[in-house]
């Protein structure tokens, strides 16, 4: 039990109860915890949203990393589901003061001979940057985004907030139209496959590389191919919040409170306890117990079911499924600025300078490769590595509050968790070599424009928030063995999992991470169907017509 | 498309005292919206984590507000707030065992010393009076103009008068705090401590007339909220009032800057939002009031404007004092934990993390020195490293489970603060003044200095640390502009915004005619711990006194869940807010 204060004067005031009982307990509060714990207050479940740090948002993060006065999205800043998440329809979260803006120069890659190629949203002023460099790649990719964004719309922007199918129940059902089997297709081959086969000038083909496996796709993975297609469209479809990630927690937590849920921070949960062979509640480091016969975590599987849980309760099988799960390949390695003026690219294309991110130091594919290939063997090289940059307070007019004024800017790179030479020297020297190239492609970038600097490395990232073990931020590899219906396994990539009560739908679950809000939309979805609520939600347009298209049988009784 | 949106109450200023009344507007079943200009809102009250696993508190660091009503009329017990209880408040008198820092050691804290400053707090009587005593002083709106003061009804002399009448007399209205403890206590060195808290609070020992109030600024922290921190820190207690407020159906919007209170007629209709707010309604019409829940200045000067606000009064409101708590704050993370010098050693206070309160308590002369040197005189502080009078907080005051710091091999002591002359402004340098970046700074002197001033203070505080210049891996500061920037209420660094004395305490806060928490402009009440009764401290004091007024003005009709302060007095004419024994 905690210290209990006994003063001269009798009980000073009332706390938060040492035992509650909740009808759902929903562990973590970032982007999935909230979506899950909205949904299901407003379905008049009572809900207890559990947050372990003292802020909620998870990965919705905006921080004064460059303390004291600049704000940093330090850690999701690029949204890129927005066109599709259903909470967008299903909440009227506009009341909070909470905007998106999607600009229309998305990402500009920025060559070291100081040509540029800038990715728009709209695909017509893509394909005139890519026509400085190939006109035959920018007829090419006015084709394949034709097709691609046809995937997208109709089938993999709408399957994400589905439950996964059984990859033979996929083909059956891609079979039906022209889109699904462009699709399957794709399915096969790898990324650097599609983009080598199609396009033929080297600095298009990295750039598009870079912008489908940013978040994490192995280049070289086979059986992952609809990613280029989802990315493609998606990385030129980014959006930012104004005012930093954290309002888009923010406003869900509003719409949890509003609806007579109730979210508690700085409380870890240290057990998850079981009566009568199902669970009965959670323990925390303080010594509270909350109870309650349902229990949604989103937290990875190792603290879910190994440090939570317990092997005691669990079945083999599923002990030996969650002992063998992946964590990410690759990490991050950001370094934050403050600088007087916002960085200046010296290129052949202004509107890199208005672009959203912009990609510093792909050079051609070769080379690209070459810096992945070490990062997944541990290592960076100084003298080749590339990434992405955004100077957010471009963007966001909020996140400035110090008397030097100025911008807010960061440098993110792919970076491995256990590093040659260890974090500790390489985070140094890799912001040094970060600022060095970034100034060569920005010279107003100097050490007198600087005001301050930080870095944040994987083990920063773990430290920050532990579910992202090993630095990874979607809680596990993308591979084809934790995707779709098998991610995090079969059993439990539904959300329900075979202990009695208890679901899992955070970025582990299908359909992954990276702010998507499938994992808990989808729990909330089967939560609310085994508790017997009424949805008082209906799935989107898109989500209608996929299912109408595609499904023999409403799936999950979303229909 | 600009669009227009309309609520019962529109309340500027998203920090504790805007959002706290917000929530019992809402609990009365008002429609209210709460505009903040920052992303998030807290104001003051606030954590960052500027390195994954560094919790720092910029601000507010401890708990004051314990004897708070709103703790029960806003139920913040639902909505998760808890405390992380410093270990010493399962025994608050062993306080004792610790002593007081001075220049060559530990001070003992005498028997009278204990006994006497129970008494004077209220805790030696049979049942305890602290909280009525607190109450009395904090929570409680300031009698009407058309009353006469008297010692009879100022609220905590009718509490001192029914519950330990041999601590009344008509000189305690007279007293300094200093005055006070040489009447009840023993040793200088516990005086000069229980000054220099009260100083860090807002109030001051050596203010005249005060002395009540100071000791209840520092008592409020030291003895009923048991030197404690909420679990979370203090934004985690913010979380709490905020979330009763949404669930009390407030609107909160952050990121929306407001540009203007529209006034017609003589009447506040509602407020206008800067360019860069992000909303699709610019304009805000508030049928029944507009709270500022900002800085008096900027209300007046910068909301309202001169058209709409009587050149007396706009005058007396920029004569408002700045001075009496501009605070540099340090966060010092190092190699090994801080360990106190061997003299600074005591039963209680021996292990690393457990150097807390003021140093050096030695004499009064080195609190005057201090703050002649602060409230005086104007540039960076000039008295020697060994006379400087700073507090640190204590990282023991965590628990395990709500360490400040997680990095392996990172140990952190913060915040350490010490009270600095208020920054200079170049009032009549055009440039600065025009340019919005720097708003009348020249951030390029206080740059350049920071650094210096860091090194002054590290010197001092290596007084009683004895490895911190070895250990030292990085001294983090939030300096008082830049407290200013991150909180625009915080002018010029100043916790307090206005000093508690006797001039800007109770019915003259800020001035006279603004004291209960009315406007000449119907429609503007005031809502901001420097324009309102009593002041700062996170105390959801300001809120609960504004209720009464509001009450008598007929905009809200508490359930019955309200009651009023029992010293409140009515005013003539208006609905009383303590009927129905409410």
């Amino acid at each position: 039990m905690p210290i209990k204060p006994d003063f001269l004067f009798g009980k000073p005031f009332d706390e938060f109860p040492d035992v509650t009982e909740w009808d759902v307990i929903v562990l973590g509060a970032g982007p999935n915890g909230l979506i899950a714990a909205a949904y299901l207050a407003k379905a008049g479940a009572k809900v207890c949203l559990v947050e372990r740090r003292y802020e909620i948002g998870g990965g919705l993060a905006t921080d004064e990393v460059l303390f004291p006065g600049y704000y940093s999205n330090n850690h999701a800043i690029y949204h890129m589901m927005v066109d599709y998440m259903p909470v967008m329809q299903d909440f009227d979260i506009g009341k909070y003061g909470f905007q998106w803006i999607k600009p229309n120069p998305q990402t500009a890659a920025v060559f070291n001979d100081g040509q540029a190629l800038v990715l728009s949203h709209m695909v017509e002023d893509t394909k005139d940057s890519i026509t400085k460099f190939s006109f035959k790649d920018a007829v090419t990719y006015g084709r394949l985004m034709r097709s691609w964004k046809k995937i997208v719309a109709e089938i993999l922007g709408p399957a994400t907030y589905l439950p996964p199918m059984l990859p033979i129940e996929i083909t059956m059902a891609m079979q039906k139209t022209k889109t699904g089997q462009e699709m399957l297709e794709l399915v096969e081959e790898s990324a650097l496959d599609i983009i080598n086969n199609n396009f033929e000038n080297d600095r298009v083909k990295a750039t598009l590389l870079y912008n489908c496996c940013i978040w994490g796709l192995d280049p070289r993975e086979t059986g992952v191919g609809m990613f280029v297609a989802l990315y493609s469209d998606r990385m030129t479809n980014k959006c930012y919040c104004m005012g930093g990630s954290h309002k888009f927690a923010a406003a869900l937590a509003r719409e949890i409170l509003s609806n007579g849920g109730i979210i508690i921070d700085a409380c870890e949960a240290t057990k998850i306890t079981m009566e009568g062979g199902r669970v009965s509640g959670i323990e925390t480091t303080e010594g509270r117990i909350l109870k309650a016969k349902t229990i949604m975590s989103t937290l990875d599987p190792h603290t879910t079911f190994l440090d939570l849980l317990g092997k005691e309760n669990m079945p083999g099988d599923l002990t030996e499924a969650i002992e063998g799960w992946k964590y990410d390949k690759w990490s991050y390695f950001t370094v934050h600025v403050a600088t007087k003026e916002a960085p200046r690219y010296n290129c052949d294309d202004p509107w890199a300078n208005d672009a959203f991110m912009n990609l510093v130091g792909v050079e051609g594919t070769d080379q690209l490769l070459a810096h992945w290939d070490n990062v997944i063997a541990g290592k960076i090289d100084p003298n080749n590595f590339a990434g992405h940059a955004t100077c957010e307070s471009l963007l966001d007019p909020h996140l400035v509050h110090s008397p030097y004024g100025g911008h807010v800017s960061f440098f993110q790179m792919h970076a491995p968790y256990d590093i040659e030479g260890g974090w500790d020297k390489m985070g140094p020297e890799l912001e040094a070599a970060i600022l060095e190239k970034w100034q060569k492609a920005a010279p107003n970038m100097t050490r007198d424009n600087i005001i301050r600097t930080t870095h944040e490395t994987p083990v920063g990232i773990e430290r920050r928030f532990p579910n992202m073990r090993k630095g990874g931020i979607k809680h596990g590899d993308y591979k084809p063995i934790q995707l779709g219906c098998f991610r995090p396994n079969q059993e439990c990539s539904s959300s329900a999992t075979p202990i009695p009560g208890l679901y899992t739908c955070g970025a582990s679950n299908y359909p992954g991470g990276a702010v998507l809000g499938g994992p808990g939309y989808i729990g909330a979805n089967k939560v609310a169907e085994d508790m017997g609520l009424t949805k008082w939600w209906k799935p989107t347009r898109r989500m209608e017509q996929y299912v109408e298209t595609y499904l023999d049988s409403p799936l999950g009784g979303l229909g | 498309m600009a669009k227009e949106e309309q609520f019962d109450f529109v309340i500027v200023g998203g920090g504790p005292n805007g959002v706290a009344l917000a929530s019992y507007l809402g609990k009365c079943g008002a429609s209210v919206c709460v505009l903040e200009e920052r992303t998030e809102a807290g104001g003051s009250v606030d954590n960052v984590e500027p390195f994954p696993g560094v919790r720092l508190t910029p601000h507010a660091m401890y708990m004051y507000s314990g004897p708070a009503p709103g703790f029960e009329q806003l139920e913040l017990w639902k909505y998760g707030f808890r405390m992380d209880w410093s270990p010493m408040s399962e025994n608050i008198m062993s306080q004792k065992d610790a002593g007081v820092k001075v220049s060559d050691g530990i001070a003992s804290i005498s028997e009278k010393d204990m006994m006497g400053w129970a008494k004077i707090s209220g805790v030696s009587t049979e049942k305890p009076y602290i909280k009525e005593l607190l109450r009395s002083i904090f929570w409680t709106p300031p009698h009407p103009a058309e009353v006469e003061i008297t010692p009879d009804n100022i609220p905590y002399m009718q509490v001192y008068k029914q519950h330990d009448p041999s601590i009344w007399t008509e000189e305690l209205l007279d007293m300094t705090m200093f005055d006070l403890m040489d009447e009840y206590l023993e040793t200088e060195p516990f005086k000069v401590m229980q000054a220099a808290v009260a100083w860090y609070s807002g109030a001051a020992g050596h203010w005249e007339g005060v002395a009540i109030p100071a000791l209840g600024c520092d008592i409020t922290l030291t003895l009923y909220s048991g030197l404690s921190v909420p679990r979370g820190g203090m934004h985690d207690y913010f979380h709490a009032i905020i979330r009763s407020a949404i669930a009390n159906g407030v609107i909160i919007r952050t990121c929306c800057p407001v540009d203007e209170i529209i006034v017609e007629n003589g009447v506040a209709k509602g407020v206008r939002l800067r360019d860069t707010a992000t909303t699709d309604e610019n304009t805000i019409w508030a049928k029944k009031a507009v709270i500022s829940a900002v800085d008096v200045r900027q209300t007046f000067v910068d909301l309202i404007g001169p058209s709409h606000v009587g050149a007396s009064l706009l005058r007396k409101v920029k004569d408002i004092s700045l001075k009496g708590g501009s605070i540099w704050v340090s966060h010092l993370i190092t190699k090994e934990p801080l360990r106190p010098r061997e003299k600074f050693k005591t039963a209680s206070m021996s292990e690393p993390g457990e150097v807390g309160g003021p140093f050096p308590c030695d004499h009064r002369d080195i609190y005057y020195e201090h703050v002649a040197d602060v409230d005086g005189r104007k540039g960076i502080p000039s008295v020697p490293p060994e006379r400087l009078m700073w507090l640190a907080t204590q990282s023991k005051r965590f628990s395990d489970a709500e360490s400040q710091c997680t990095v392996p091999g990172w140990y952190l002591e913060s915040p350490y603060y010490v009270l600095v002359p208020p920054p200079e402004y170049e009032q009549d340098d055009p440039i600065t003044l025009k340019n919005e970046d720097f708003r009348g700074v020249r951030p390029n002197t206080v740059d350049a200095q920071k650094e210096e001033i860091n090194a002054y203070m590290r010197k001092a505080f290596s007084l009683v640390l004895e490895n911190l210049d070895d250990d030292l891996i990085m001294h983090l500061a939030n300096t008082p502009y830049e407290s200013e920037f991150r909180n625009t209420g915080l002018i010029g660094g100043t916790w307090c915004g206005t000093r508690h004395c006797d001039d800007q305490w109770g019915e003259n806060r800020p001035v006279p005619e603004l004291a209960r928490y009315r406007t000449p402009i119907d429609g503007l009440y005031l809502c901001n711990q420097t324009s309102c009764h009593p002041g700062g401290l996170a105390l959801m004091a300001v809120p609960y006194n504004l209720m009464h007024i509001l009450i008598e003005d007929g905009l809200v009709e508490p359930g019955d869940w309200w009651y009023a302060s029992p010293w409140y007095i009515p005013e003539s004419g208006k609905i009383p807010a303590n009927k129905n024994g409410r």
